[in-house]
């Protein structure tokens, strides 16, 4: 038992080519130097992953970790996150699961799970508290992903199994297959699917029956109660509660600032149809909730008739209907939710499927491929069906699908056509358009991962008030900087971060050292954010990434906003990055400077490794 | 007298009642030792709460044959009396609701007890998915929807 509380004690390495398995003792000054998941993640890649590792290798390894608050009262404790370097991006990357998974390895006693190597033939690890054994999967690979839950909870006869898996996306290599847990929550983004497939690692199977010590009880009770009525009076919160993330279609297409067709505009004309409204009258038929939430933002969707009748999914997601919906310009909500099926039941993330899909559909338009290259499907923008057809063919890697399998950059590149690809370092963007808000433009450069909308996701301030801040430029350096500490820590506590409408720093904290014992504050808080962030930006510095990679396609800097609250807007970038740059205490390529590295501790961590 | 109420169609399968039954119980969150227990039927997009329905003639008292459960007379809650039990798993048979389990480290039954009058499983779920009512009305939720049902239905055959 650790002596930090907290934590379950141990962690699980599995190494696929040997077949071993052993338990190691929780590093728990990691643990304390960087609160965990997260935080723990990025150090550990970084220690652990030799220089220019093949993403699809061997030597790529998937750590899966928990966070100090899973398995214990504190409310919205139920992330997980799998740290590996991405096959789409070539970067660090991390990837959140939701659901009940984590809680479930916590119980069973572990705090993560390091996967390295390869298995020669399919495999799945089954965890079952102290007992933990590697089982053939030759029988389950090929299987779509609620298939295999179900197979391996009916062959170990337990329906209370958790279980996270690859489809036959992963299997199959696409680059942005995602792993998926309780049928519709996934490690969704950079190809961690892709990952696991290339060791031949089908699924981990998890059952947990031990708890967690925290180290002030009542604290933590109070802290709990306390989230509870927030939450119970916080408009957005409810408003989440009532319709699931597609809360955010109203706002963010109202403001001008949703990425519809590719990125060409960002006002999506037909938003109605697929917004969270539209999906409350038609669709929705339940609520389902991940572990220890007080919101239950997972709606459960129904497609009644017509060609897709009997669909049944947990969705769509906010970004799905974004990227999948207005992306492509489909305003069919059927479609959309079919689409989503097909993406989450062969295990690939949507939102790089959707933005793909707009990707091919633009060449189509434009007349860079034709119907013979897509075996005649009519790719038009708004084509509900063809987008449906289209996944079929990118999961399964067949004709054009085979090509969009690889990710928009690598499509786009193959295309001759890079600058339609919207995306950084590979990574397709969020939904978001950063020429109606211009801090998501910088969070989407200077993101570790890529375009990715969640390592800083400034848009509630950048909103806030009358919306016209979302054009400034002034401060958003600073607020972009101080968004990614945030989020560092709410990622590597392993919260939520819808928990975020009822905790501020202040309270994450207040939660953390009720659990942990730790006397941490909210500049330590801060500080291990800034590090965190540091040793991300380290890893990519190691494997040749700097400045030339942090910026956005042409289309954001060079094509006005054509229609909509945002238009005639650009977005500047290079003063944001050199402001940023200089608030982070990097040099003008983006590197961290010696002197800044010793300031933070991590001079000596990073001679070692580099 | 009051007993617990269930409805699945509310519950959303977050489980904080299961957290909260276990924390008030064993000082840790612990499903395995929550008298409370959320099933979800993934195939449906269903969760289904199973607790303790304070049956009036206890099947699982009934079946004990070591006397070691009794009825509370004050809430009508299971009382488990650890000393006599064997861990013999005959009144996790005899329940109609799956509401009995075992404590794998005490290795005696977890029954819920109605944490003395105030169930903590009722006082925090958000969804109103377990509720805690009087006898003589707890089957008003159960007659509610029926009633829905057979209306709805006439309501479509009128038309
Ligand atoms: S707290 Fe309520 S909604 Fe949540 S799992 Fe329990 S019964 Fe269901």
């Amino acid at each position: 038992m650790a002596a930090l509380k907290g934590l379950a004690g141990q962690i699980l390495r599995v190494d696929l080519t040997s077949g071993s398995i052993t338990k190691e003792p929780t590093p728990e000054d990691v643990f304390a130097g960087y609160i965990g998941a997260r935080g723990v993640g990025a150090y550990l890649l970084l220690k652990e992953l030799k220089p220019h590792t093949d993403p699809l290798g061997p030597d790529n390894k998937l750590i899966f970790l928990t966070g100090p608050v899973e398995g214990t009262l504190a409310p919205g404790a139920n992330k997980i996150t799998v740290t590996f370097r991405s096959p789409l991006t070539g970067t660090y990357f991390f990837s959140l699961c939701g659901g009940h998974l984590a809680p479930e390895v916590k119980f069973a006693g572990y705090d993560g799970i390091i996967i390295e190597g390869r298995g020669d033939h399919p495999v799945y690890l089954w965890i079952d508290d102290d007992r933990v054994t590697l089982k053939d999967a030759s029988h389950l690979w090929g299987k779509l992903t609620h298939a295999t839950e179900d197979a391996i909870r009916a062959e170990l006869k337990d329906e209370a199994i958790r279980v996270a898996c690859i489809g036959p996306a992963g299997e199959k290599l696409s680059r942005f297959a995602c792993i998926q847990s309780d049928y519709h929550r996934e490690f969704g983004r950079g190809g961690a699917g892709a990952v696991m497939g290339s060791k031949n690692l089908k699924a981990i199977a998890v059952r947990g029956s031990g708890s967690i010590e925290v180290a002030d009880p009542a604290a933590l009770e109070a802290l709990a109660e306390k989230t509870y009525s927030i939450l119970a009076g916080n408009l957005k919160a409810r408003a989440r509660r009532h319709y699931g993330t597609p809360e955010m279609v109203d706002g963010t297409n109202g403001l001008g600032y949703w990425g519809t067709r590719n990125f060409s505009s960002g006002y999506f004309e037909e938003a109605n149809k697929i917004n969270a409204a539209s999906m409350k009258e038609n669709i929705f038929v339940g609520h389902i909730s991940c572990y220890a939430c007080p919101i239950a933002c997972g709606k459960v969707s129904y497609i009644k008739e017509g060609p897709y009748a009997g669909t049944m999914i947990e969705g769509p997601e906010f970004e799905s209907a974004g990227l999948l919906g207005a992306n492509c310009g489909v305003a069919d909500l059927a479609a959309l939710v079919k689409a989503v099926e097909i993406c989450d039941t062969y295990g690939l993330d949507t939102m790089s499927a959707g933005a793909v899909a707009s990707l091919a559909m633009e060449c189509y338009e434009k007349g860079i491929i034709t119907s013979r290259d897509t075996g005649g499907l009519d790719l038009r923008f708004g084509n509900g069906a063809a987008l449906v057809a289209l996944m079929e063919k990118i999961v399964r890697r067949e004709g054009i699908g085979d090509l969009l399998a690889e990710g928009s950059k690598r499509a786009a590149e193959k295309l001759g056509v890079p600058e339609l690809a919207m995306q950084v370092k590979g990574q397709e963007f969020a939904t978001y358009d950063p020429r109606g808000c211009k801090g998501m433009g910088l969070g989407y450069a200077i993101s570790p991962k890529g375009a990715h909308h969640m390592i800083a996701p400034t848009m509630g301030a950048e909103t806030a008030g009358d919306g016209s801040k979302r054009f400034e430029y002034k401060g958003k350096a600073a607020l972009v900087r101080e968004t990614q500490f945030l989020l560092a820590v709410v990622d590597s506590l392993s919260l939520c971060s819808s928990m975020r409408f009822a905790l501020g720093l202040k309270e994450q904290i207040e939660l953390y050292r009720a659990v942990s014992g730790l006397a941490l504050d909210e500049a330590g808080a801060m500080l291990i954010g800034e590090k965190i962030t540091n040793l991300e930006r380290l890893f990519n510095q190691r494997e040749g990434f700097d400045r030339k990679d942090d910026y956005l396609p042409p289309r954001m800097l060079k094509e006005k906003m054509p229609t909509g609250p945002s238009q005639g807007h650009l977005v500047e970038l290079d003063p944001m990055l050199d402001e940023y740059y200089d608030l982070m205490g990097w040099d003008r390529q983006g590197r961290p400077t010696a002197e800044k590295l010793a300031a933070l501790g991590l001079a000596h961590l990073w001679r070692e490794v580099s | 007298m009051n007993v617990l109420v269930t409805y699945p169609e509310r519950c959303v399968g977050c489980r904080i009642c299961e957290q909260w039954c276990s924390w008030k119980h064993e000082g840790r969150v612990n499903p395995t030792k929550a008298r409370v227990r959320v099933s979800r039927v993934h195939s449906k997009y269903l969760n289904v709460p199973v607790t303790c329905m304070q049956c009036a003639k206890s099947p699982c008292i009934a079946a004990c044959r070591e006397g070691a459960l009794s009825k509370d007379p004050a809430t009508g809650a299971v009382i488990v009396d650890e000393e006599k039990c064997i861990g013999c798993r005959r009144c996790v048979r005899a329940c109609p609701y799956g509401a009995v389990a075992i404590d794998k480290d005490k290795r005696v039954v977890l029954i819920c007890d109605l944490c003395g009058g105030e169930p903590q499983c009722v006082a925090h779920c958000r969804e109103g998915a377990i509720e805690y009512v009087p006898l003589a009305v707890a089957d008003r939720g159960q007659r509610a929807a029926y009633v829905e049902t057979v209306a709805a239905a006439m309501e479509g055959g009128s038309k």
